[in-house]
């Protein structure tokens, strides 16, 4: 099965329904992806394809072929991206970090949709868990964010 | 007086011993066995033994006549009635326990006339009506691998809460008469040999009309056969909808094609459905051991079988209708519409399409479609089971939200889902979905519920 992440070609030797995150991390080595639940409600397993954010856990290998998809390890080539991860070292988001990686690719997949969200809009959005309780950090790197003051560089 | 005593003591009394002695005779003997003048056929051999296993993977005994983590056909499952509960028997080769003590014919008569050893009548929970169109050859067959390929379990059975005078079974000899057929199949001459082979199949070992088609006040099924237009029609059975077999196109099979059929029974899943709910058990112990002509012969049968459009209602086709309204503003408006895209759409996709075979469709899927809220409701609260084909278990499994989401939730991202898409199904209600949850305990081996309507 042929899957173009992060811009390359891969070649993976899997079953069909093989969720995306084993072809992720079992067969492609990136590990950035985390494995929280397996049944698509934590969030920790988040990747966009075609800029949308999926869970890597409930998406077979078979749907994503021929797709464009993005995980952790490439989200700083976007530029919106970049931003998202500066706005979150700027806030210092991560306690424990598990979940973050998930986190980046929804708020990423958020701002892309809806650059200026309300507090209901990251309500709305941002479903995926977090055991260190980091979402009013996680919600104040997005204002920070839609505000435009946290520039790629920071 | 003399002369009425005599009258009494010639006519009346031995009138009546003969009525009662014929009654008697009646609901313990009747119908007898067509092996009752077949005597010991002596050892049968390995292939007639590999025939009944394989027979009885179409008749799916293991199905009732075992629980979980019990032996296979020890028994047990507990089936409530409005009566009281009654509990499937021990159906191994024990002798005082199980059915070891049975004859051929004794094997016979419990299997297709539902009449025990000892004379008392089965409760038609046991499908004898459908088991009825067993060919002799088959029968013989499942009781060579009863005898010899089941362990022997000397495990006692559980008795019956229901009360006397309702416990009474005789009365069920009568109901027989009127309800259960009594004949083994017949092919229809006018249809081809497959169609007559799926006919066999779905009205007889299959036995699906059990659940999928509806029952009348008296526990009978409705149709029992293709000339009845209620055979498998749909029937809610054990808080779940069976759906229609038939060619609804909402509700029932209309849009499936004879591969997808075969398909499903095989792998249980296509690009329609996955199995779920009691067709899990089905599927995970029976249909997919089917041969593939005899799986190709059931879907050709169930193709046959015209749907009713007016029950059906105008066919459904997908509307993109959500989209908007899934946006992050757009979902904040409409109750369920936030719940699905948190809970639901990362498997079964915004648009309600799920993921090709691996992930069912909520969008013109018959749960979605038929009146009867039950499986959707069920399947939310409860999850789905873990489907095993070919001995590999499923990679995506609908997890249960009994803990995660509240009735009211539930009724509202039901109520979402089946009305999006094209989908347009009365909304559901939160008193529904409360009825169910108690109804419901995933944690304890629940109960059969049967159910009329």
């Amino acid at each position: 099965m042929e899957l173009n992440i992060n811009g390359i070609q891969h070649h993976v030797d899997v079953e069909p329904d093989t969720p995306l995150l084993w072809a992720l991390r079992d067969d492609l080595a990136m590990t950035g992806t985390k494995y929280g639940c397996g049944l698509a409600q934590c969030g920790a397993c988040t990747v966009l394809v075609d800029g949308q954010a999926v869970r890597s856990c409930v998406t077979p290998v078979e749907k994503v072929a021929g797709a464009s998809i993005t995980t952790i390890e490439a989200i700083e080539q976007d530029d919106l991206g970049k931003r998202v991860v500066a706005a979150w070292v700027k806030h210092q988001v991560p306690q424990c970090g598990y979940c973050q990686s998930g986190q980046v690719m929804a708020a990423t997949s958020l701002l892309r949709q809806v650059p200026h969200p309300t507090d209901a809009d990251i309500d709305a959005a941002m479903v995926n868990l977090c055991r260190c309780g980091t979402y009013n950090a996680i919600r104040a790197a997005i204002h920070d964010l839609a505000s435009g003051s946290t520039d790629g560089g920071a | 007086m003399t002369n009425r005593l005599k009258k009494i003591f010639t006519v009346v009394i031995p009138a009546s011993a003969v009525l009662a002695a014929g009654t008697a005779w009646f609901v313990t003997r009747f119908p007898a066995s067509s092996f009752e003048k077949t005597g010991s056929q002596g050892e049968p051999s390995a292939q007639l033994v590999a025939r009944g296993e394989y027979v009885s993977r179409l008749t799916d005994c293991v199905a009732c006549h075992s629980v979980p983590g019990g032996a296979a056909y020890t028994g047990g499952l507990k089936m409530v009635t409005p009566m009281g509960a009654i509990f499937a028997t021990n159906i191994t080769p024990d002798r005082e326990r199980g059915i070891g003590a049975y004859t051929l014919a004794d094997f016979d008569r419990a299997l297709r006339s539902g009449v025990a050893k000892d004379g008392h009548r089965l409760y038609p929970a046991m499908p004898y009506p459908s088991y009825a169109k067993l060919s002799d050859d088959d029968v013989k067959a499942l009781y060579a691998y009863f005898m010899k390929g089941v362990p022997a379990v000397h495990l006692e059975n559980r008795k019956s809460t229901i009360p006397w005078p309702l416990n009474m079974r005789w009365p069920l000899a009568f109901w027989n008469v009127v309800f259960a057929p009594s004949d083994v199949y017949r092919p229809d001459t006018s249809k081809d040999a497959q169609w007559n082979r799926g006919a066999y199949l779905v009205e007889g070992a299959g036995h699906c009309g059990a659940c999928h088609t509806p029952r009348s006040l008296a526990f009978n099924e409705k149709g029992t056969d293709s000339r009845s237009a209620a055979f498998v029609s749909g029937a809610l059975i054990d808080g779940w909808f069976a759906p229609s077999l038939r060619n609804d196109a909402n509700t029932g099979l209309g849009r499936w094609s004879e591969d997808d059929v075969f398909r499903f029974l095989k792998t249980g899943r296509n690009d329609h459905a996955v199995v779920f709910g009691s067709m899990t058990e089905a599927f995970n112990n029976s249909t997919q051991f089917f041969s593939d002509d005899d799986l190709r012969a059931v879907a050709h049968y169930l193709k046959s079988l015209p749907g009713d459009g007016q029950r059906d209602g105008t066919p459904w086709q997908y509307e993109p209708t959500q989209t908007k309204a899934l946006q992050p503003a757009g979902r904040q408006g409409i109750p369920g519409a936030q719940t699905y895209m948190a809970k639901c759409s990362f498997c079964h996709g915004a648009d309600g399409r799920g993921q090709g075979q691996w992930v069912p469709p909520l969008a013109g899927a018959a749960s979605s479609l038929v009146p009867d809220s039950s499986s959707s409701i069920n399947v939310t609260l409860n999850g789905s089971g873990r489907v095993v084909a070919a001995g590999v278990p499923d990679s995506y499994r609908m997890p249960s939200y009994r803990e995660q989401l509240s009735d009211g939730e539930i009724a509202d991202v039901l109520t979402f889902i089946r009305s999006s898409w094209g989908n347009r199904q009365s909304p559901v209600m939160k008193p529904d979905v409360k009825k169910l949850r108690e109804q419901t305990v995933p944690a304890s081996s629940s109960p059969v519920i049967l159910k009329t309507r």
